[in-house]
């Protein structure tokens, strides 16, 4: 039976470690390779053991394909491919493709060198990684192998963000990735055709939510950055170098400009620069406005922001600073943190998630007495705001996706269990589709009736077409042929080339049948009048009479009998081939009446 | 978690009640997925320290939560799972398992009365809960007897074939951990009874495995496969050889089904059987199997058992060379059907081709290909191995991997109907290119004969030269042909570079340059690469040095240190570094006079102050370094100014890595000028070599010119640990080759010495301030050793990433979130 299987082996009714294994049409596929934020030993990626149980990670996987450069889906992808060793490609778009050697470098440089571990993988393995990945260019359907193909579409959600369908045969699956189904600031919406899948994977982070308007959440941001900034406080900003942060600084660098501000607002320095030379190499991954006002002004080329120093950190007078990690867990951000933790004047506004043991969970969850190193005590008297600018499309862009899709089924993953379960019932009742939510190592298994592609021959057509009957496409018409699978493919042909081609000899089937007649005269007089009686009917056919006394209308044998135990009657046996089989029967009826009374 | 904070405190034991009061309330959300593995973490670490039995009776709280959860009606199952483990970790203590049987605990977590009667069984968490609670527990008699009263065994059964993969494979070693534990001290000695004498649960799990052996379902035989495979891989006791005596008809009578079941599994376990000391020295040894196994599954299955059995140590000569026929055979075929000259001698000459092979090679091209990639890898793996069977068909492997290439990139010429159907199926085929690719490098290994070298030679320019090679398969062309070439020459220090090579290079430097110009960055980098290891190896090879200088190879590669790409800007930093190491970094005008070409220096330092990529500067730093401890021309020149402009221009750079870099190059010139700094060893005691006083004088003089005191001193408050590290390190260094001479330079108090103590509190403080200025060695030395560097680098060792990993931050952390924000949880980016 033909199916569909999927099984994540991380993002399986959780947030984290994406990575789903999905099989299609006997094509194994790997969808993103992620690590999780809040482990730091083996827990931290996938259990790749699962799949090398089937033999070498090559020859079983086809391709994996990285849907963005956050880590938690793409951070596991250097160890997978260069220490657990798959040797095949890699998919992703051009600037995932650019973008995910800075994360990768940063993610190495704080397990490796702050943390030292040991075994971990190197600059190099991260370059060798990176020359594995085949780029794909949006809506551009990429060959894999000969069978499976995959073409991705536009996301939102960061740049290069890319959704991607998988297609064998007429069977296809498309994994969302994280999307976003309203545009900001500098990224457009996330967009896919009518592609009708036999399987939509969504990620579901915000199954439950609708997310208020996100111009109040902006008007709320700016309020709060404005009036600390109007009562001489500084406000730090902590931030994943790429994504979020390029929105706020657009948001912020706008309203600047209109309310024509002078307090400074600093970049911490680092992976932005960068992070804005891609924003500007990638232009066309942006929204529509941003691409419509490059030519006169680039939007990454903030008039009001201004590169960190650390030296500004103890500047007097009012400040906003965009720092990294966006976690407090080291570098930069904390820094100034600790700087900034002690004057009730200046806030912290976190825009995003934080794992359990930083600075920046402690302070989100309302802890103000933190323990540094060394036993001393950090008294936060700072206000502490947690406002998400995450990119996520909420319950209603979900849907909206689904209906978008138009898939079969769908499949939750990258979310909590209650949340799906909540979207899961939804999905079911306004689609009239099966839903799934497999938790990590739960294979969904999904039965498919796929369209096997069959030929014709040319000979067999010919012949239809010589009855007279031109092809329509809107009429199906039966057809007789003989269906025969030859190099895996699949061919109607007619039966003589069928025995051809095969090389079978053919056996000859007769039907036959027994007609009871009442005549008195001896055999050879019955059958020469049924050969009279045939002749003045089937004028068209030919009628023989043979020597040993039968009869014969073309492949139709007619020969009579008289059965000992009546001599008044006679038996006619009549029998024909399958390609005669109406006028065989034809001719049955027609000596099943009677002969016309001879002249006696 | 480890060490001695995370132990049960007296902090812990106050907060563990509030905890425990949270997770036993279902309306409380835990915060963070994580919290709960970290909670389970440390009470492993600390039950390994302590009694549990003491911990549970010092802690009521905890078995209060546990006799709490399984009862509550809207528990999460997150908290399920995690109180089903809990109770595992403190039950595998025996006195705490009496303890808990006591209070009749168990029976509701893990037998019928608990979570498996209840809808929260269909959670995957809470079977995973379970089955790990058990495989903690299952540690001692007493708990075999709780398995067998509550039917758990079964249980365990029914999970082998769970939709869960985790809870499925947590279960089959489950069943292998508790078969081993039945079976513990029954089999000391020279006597193991026999399988009717065995205790009831291990017969159990036996008759269960034999069930599964002869079942018709290929899932249940896949199971008792793999309990088996862990068992054997496992234990290595007596009572082992009576399992496999017992099951192996079994196990060989599914090799007469057709199909064969479960053939991964099954291999996986001959070979495992065959790699047991105990099992492979049997009567009924693996070996009569495996020879079976690898007769029906043939050469499009049995790949990975055949190269096992190659790989073992002992095994007998008949099942190698059965073993060796069957990894040759699709080679074989490929080689019959491509024939040119009758004569050569192909593979497995005289023996019949296996019809399974020639179909698995023709029927689709996906097939074919995964055929002979697997063939190819599983060749490659064996070809280095001491015990690879000899004689080694070198010559016609070699014969068969420059086929398949050009039957990959339609150069073949079959001269058959399957060669012609081959050379269709694999035209263009990237997979097996690679395979091939990766496999004919390895063959650079042996020796072959002259022509064949040449057709190697040709078949490797085709690939780089054709247009539409594809990056990945470039890479590898570069890798095989490196390999070639090198093995081609013989020792590295010989006079010339072998007739072959040097017929071999003009040819190649032409593709060289093409594709140094690839649009793909790809194909510069691997060709870039190329180029850096031929140079470190040929770069003293005259006829070498020669076609290089001939060829635009140099002047394209310095044109590289301007490509959009930083990876490939990085290599080509590297590439100029090692061609200007040995005066090849320029087109030859004056072949007398290398030192006419023009310096990269200049061009160098641009790089490292301007490029706004860390690859390419981090490589530059790299060279620097190289050169300085190789006395580079340019660096020798004046070596002083030289160190000076790098430690500047690094001071300023953004990448931690550049800083460290700078600080090794740093550590270089100190060395160059005090002496080498020896191996740093925490745990000798010696006195450091100290230099004579006057060179000192003026070596420090030198140190303080080049500015690498402040430099050094910057960094050791850099916010990047390793920078601040590295730093003291070097710091420690100096002060301990000062040290004997510190009553020459007593300069305390001295208004220099004032000023250097201010700027370091300054830099202390995270500030940047002014730079020092000109200053005398003797402020630097007073300033060095006023500074606690040993305790520096205590405190720099502990990490400076400010996640708290102490079990009092967690439990605070669990209680801080309660209540709040809750849309923060699911907010991942």
């Amino acid at each position: 039976m033909p199916e569909i299987r999927v099984t994540p082996l991380g993002a399986g009714q959780d947030v984290g470690r994406s990575c789903i294994l999905v099989s299609i049409a006997g094509k194994n596929v790997m969808l993103d390779c992620g690590m999780h934020m809040g482990f730091s030993d083996d827990r931290r990626f996938p259990d790749f053991s699962y799949i090398t149980q089937s033999g070498r990670l090559t020859d079983f996987l086809d391709c994996v394909i990285i849907s963005h450069f956050h880590l938690d889906h793409c951070g596991a992808l250097p160890y997978f491919s260069e220490m657990v060793g798959y040797d095949g490609p890699i998919y992703m778009t051009h600037p995932t493709q650019a973008i995910c050697p800075i994360l990768l470098e940063d993610y190495r440089k704080i397990a490796v060198d702050k943390k030292g571990e040991a075994n971990f993988f190197t600059s190099q393995m991260i370059k060798d990684c990176m020359k594995k990945v085949v780029a794909v260019h949006l809506h551009q359907t990429v060959q894999v192998d000969d069978e499976l193909e995959i073409k991705a579409y536009y996301a939102g959600h960061v740049l290069g963000a890319a959704m991607f369908q998988i297609k064998v045969g007429s069977e296809s699956v498309v994994y969302t990735g994280d999307y976003n189904m309203t545009p900001d600031r500098h990224l457009g919406a996330a967009w896919i055709d009518k592609c009708r899948p036999n399987l939509l994977i969504t990620e579901s982070t915000y199954a439950t939510t609708i997310r208020d308007s996100k111009r109040c959440r902006e008007r709320d941001f700016l309020k709060k950055v404005h009036e600390t900034v109007e009562r001489g406080g500084k406000v730090l900003i902590p931030v994943f170098a790429l994504g979020r942060a390029q929105e706020l600084c657009i948001l912020l660098e706008t309203f600047w400009e209109r309310m024509n501000l002078k307090v400074p607002i600093y970049f911490s320095t680092g992976l932005t620069e960068k992070a804005n030379h891609y924003y500007k190499l990638f232009i066309t991954w942006t929204n529509q406005k941003i691409r419509k006002t490059f030519v006169q002004r680039n939007m990454f080329e903030f008039k009001h922001i201004k590169a960190f120093d650390r030296a500004f950190a103890d500047n007097p007078g009012p400040m906003v600073v965009f720092a990294t990690p966006g976690m407090l867990h080291a570098g930069q951000s904390l820094q100034i943190f600790r700087k900034w933790a002690g004057n009730e004047k200046n806030m912290v506004i976190m825009p995003g998630y934080c794992v359990q043991g930083t600075v920046g969970h402690k302070i989100l969850s309302g802890q103000r007495k933190l323990e540094m190193e060394g036993r001393q005590v950090l008294e936060v008297k700072m206000q502490v705001e947690y406002m998400s600018f995450s990119a996520h499309a909420d319950a209603k862009g979900i849907m909206q996706l689904v209906g978008q899709a138009e898939p079969e089924s769908v499949l939750l993953v990258h979310g909590e269990a209650k949340k799906m379960e909540f979207l899961k019932q939804k999905i079911e009742q306004e689609f009239r589709v099966d839903c799934y939510m497999p938790a990590n190592g739960e294979t969904v298994v999904l039965p498919t009736s796929p369209s096997i592609p069959g030929g014709i021959s040319l000979g067999l057509l010919k012949r239809e077409m010589a009855q007279g009957l031109l092809p329509e496409a809107k009429r199906p018409r039966l057809l007789h042929g003989t269906l025969i699978m030859k190099d895996s493919n699949f061919r109607l042909v007619s039966s003589e080339q069928a025995l051809k081609e095969l090389g079978l000899a053919e056996h000859q089937l007769r039907f036959t049948c027994r007609v009871h007649l009442h005549d008195t005269r001896k055999e050879q007089e019955t059958a020469m009048r049924v050969y009279s009686h045939l002749k003045s009917i089937l004028k068209d056919h030919c009628v023989q009479h043979l020597p040993d006394g039968s009869v014969t209308v073309e492949s139709i044998l007619i020969q009579a009998a008289a059965p000992s135990e009546d001599p008044a009657t006679k038996v006619l046996l009549v029998s024909w081939t399958y390609q005669d089989e109406e006028l065989g029967s034809y001719l049955t009826s027609l000596l099943k009446k009677g002969l016309p009374q001879a002249p006696s | 978690m480890q060490g001695p904070g995370f132990i049960m405190d007296h902090e812990c034991a106050r907060l563990l009640p509030a905890v425990c009061a949270v997770l036993a309330d279902p309306r409380q959300p835990v915060a963070d997925d994580t919290c709960l593995e970290k909670l389970l973490d440390w009470f492993k670490t600390v039950t390994e320290a302590e009694s549990s039995l003491l911990l549970l009776q010092e802690n009521p709280c905890l078995v209060e939560l546990l006799s709490h959860v399984p009862n509550l009606q809207d528990v999460s199952s997150g908290v399920l799972s995690f109180s089903l483990r809990l109770a595992g970790i403190f039950a595998a203590q025996e006195d705490c398992f009496q303890y808990l049987q006591q209070v009749e605990l168990l029976p509701g977590l893990f037998g019928a009365a608990g979570p498996l009667g209840q809808a929260v069984w269909a959670i995957p968490t809470v079977r995973s809960g379970w089955i790990q609670g058990l495989r903690s527990l299952a540690q001692h008699p007493s708990a075999l007897c709780f398995l067998a009263d509550h039917g758990a065994v079964d249980t365990i059964f029914s999970l082998q074939g769970d939709a869960s993969l985790f809870v499925a494979s947590a279960a089959g070693q489950l069943l292998v951990h508790i078969l081993a534990l039945s079976m513990e001290g029954r089999a000391e000695g020279h006597t193991c009874p026999q399988g009717g004498d065995w205790p009831m649960c291990a017969q159990k799990i036996v008759g269960h495995i034999e069930e599964s052996l002869c079942s018709t379902d290929t899932p249940r035989v896949t199971q008792a496969l793999n309990v088996l495979t862990t068992t054997f891989g496992r234990c290595q006791s007596l009572w082992t050889e009576v399992l496999w005596e017992q099951l192996s008809p079994l196990v060989a009578r599914l090799l007469e089904r057709d199909p064969v079941p479960a053939p991964h599994p099954l291999m996986d376990l001959l070979l495992c059987v065959a790699r047991s000391p105990v099992l492979s020295s049997l009567d009924r040894g693996p070996w009569e199997t495996a020879a079976q196994a690898l007769s029906c599954l043939g050469p499009t299955q049995a790949g990975a058992l055949a190269l096992g059995v190659l790989k073992l140590q002992l095994c007998p000569q008949a099942l190698r060379t059965q073993a060796f026929g069957v990894l040759l055979q699709p080679l074989a075929c490929v080689l019959k059907a491509t024939a040119q000259a009758p004569g050569l001698p192909g593979l497995l000459d005289g023996t019949s081709e296996d019809p399974a092979v020639v179909d698995a090679l023709l029927s689709s091209k996906s097939s074919c290909a995964g055929l002979l990639c697997r063939t190819l890898a599983h060749l490659e793996e064996l070809q280095p191995l001491p015990q690879r069977p000899s004689p080694w068909p070198q010559a016609p492997l070699l014969r068969a991997a420059v086929t398949i290439l050009c039957l990959c990139d339609g150069s073949a010429a079959p001269s058959s109907s399957v060669g012609g159907r081959l050379c269709g199926t694999l035209a263009g085929c990237v997979r097996v290119q690679r395979a091939a690719l990766d496999f004919l490098g390895t063959l650079s290994q042996g020796t072959g004969p002259q022509e064949q070298v040449t057709q190697v030679f040709a078949i490797l320019l085709e690939c780089l030269e054709r247009p539409d090679s594809s990056p990945t398969v470039l890479k590898k062309a570069f890798q095989a042909t490196l390999r070639w070439l090198l093995s081609s020459a013989g020792t590295p220090s010989c006079s010339g570079l072998g007739p072959r090579a040097a017929l071999f290079l003009p040819e190649l430097f032409p593709v060289l340059q093409k594709r140094l110009c690839n649009p793909c960055w790809e194909v510069r980098d691997s060709a870039l690469e190329f180029l850096t290891h031929l140079s470190r190896h040929w770069g003293g090879q005259a006829d070498f040095r020669h076609l290089l200088l001939q060829s635009e190879v140099p002047e394209l590669t310095r044109q590289l240190l301007q490509d959009p790409e930083s990876y490939v800007r990085a290599s080509a930093v590297t590439a100029m570094g090692e061609l200007s190491s040995r005066g090849l970094h320029g087109t030859l005008t004056n072949p007398e006079h290398p030192e006419a070409q023009q310096s990269l220096l200049p061009e160098f330092l641009h790089i490292l102050s301007a490029d706004s990529e860390g690859f390419p500067r981090r490589a530059v730093m790299q060279v620097f370094t190289e050169w300085l401890r190789g006395g580079h021309a340019d660096v020798a020149r004046d070596t002083e100014r030289f160190v000076a402009t790098v430690l500047q221009v690094v001071s300023q750079d953004l990448d931690w890595e550049v800083r460290a870099q700078g600080l090794e190059l740093a550590l270089v010139f100190l060395g160059q000028m005090l002496g080498q700094p020896g191996p740093h060893c925490p745990y000798t005691v010696a006195l450091p070599k100290a230099v004579p006083a006057s060179p000192l004088a003026e070596a420090l003089g030198a140190l303080c010119r080049v500015r690498l005191f402040e430099f050094a001193f910057r960094a050791l408050f850099d916010c990047d640990r390793p920078v601040a590290q590295k730093s003291c390190d070097l710091l420690l260094f100096l002060r301990d080759k000062t040290t004997p001479y510190s009553s020459l330079w007593e300069a305390g108090g001295s208004p220099d010495s004032a000023s250097v103590e201010a700027a370091l509190q300054r830099w202390q403080a995270g500030e940047q301030g002014q730079p020092l200025g000109d200053l005398e060695p003797e402020a630097m030395l007073a300033a060095l050793r006023s500074i606690d560097l040993e305790g520096l680098r205590g405190t720099l060792a502990q990490g400076s990433d400010h996640v708290e990993k102490s079990p009092q931050s967690l439990l605070r952390d669990m209680l801080a979130t309660v209540g709040v924000l809750q849309e923060n949880q699911a907010d991942c980016y």
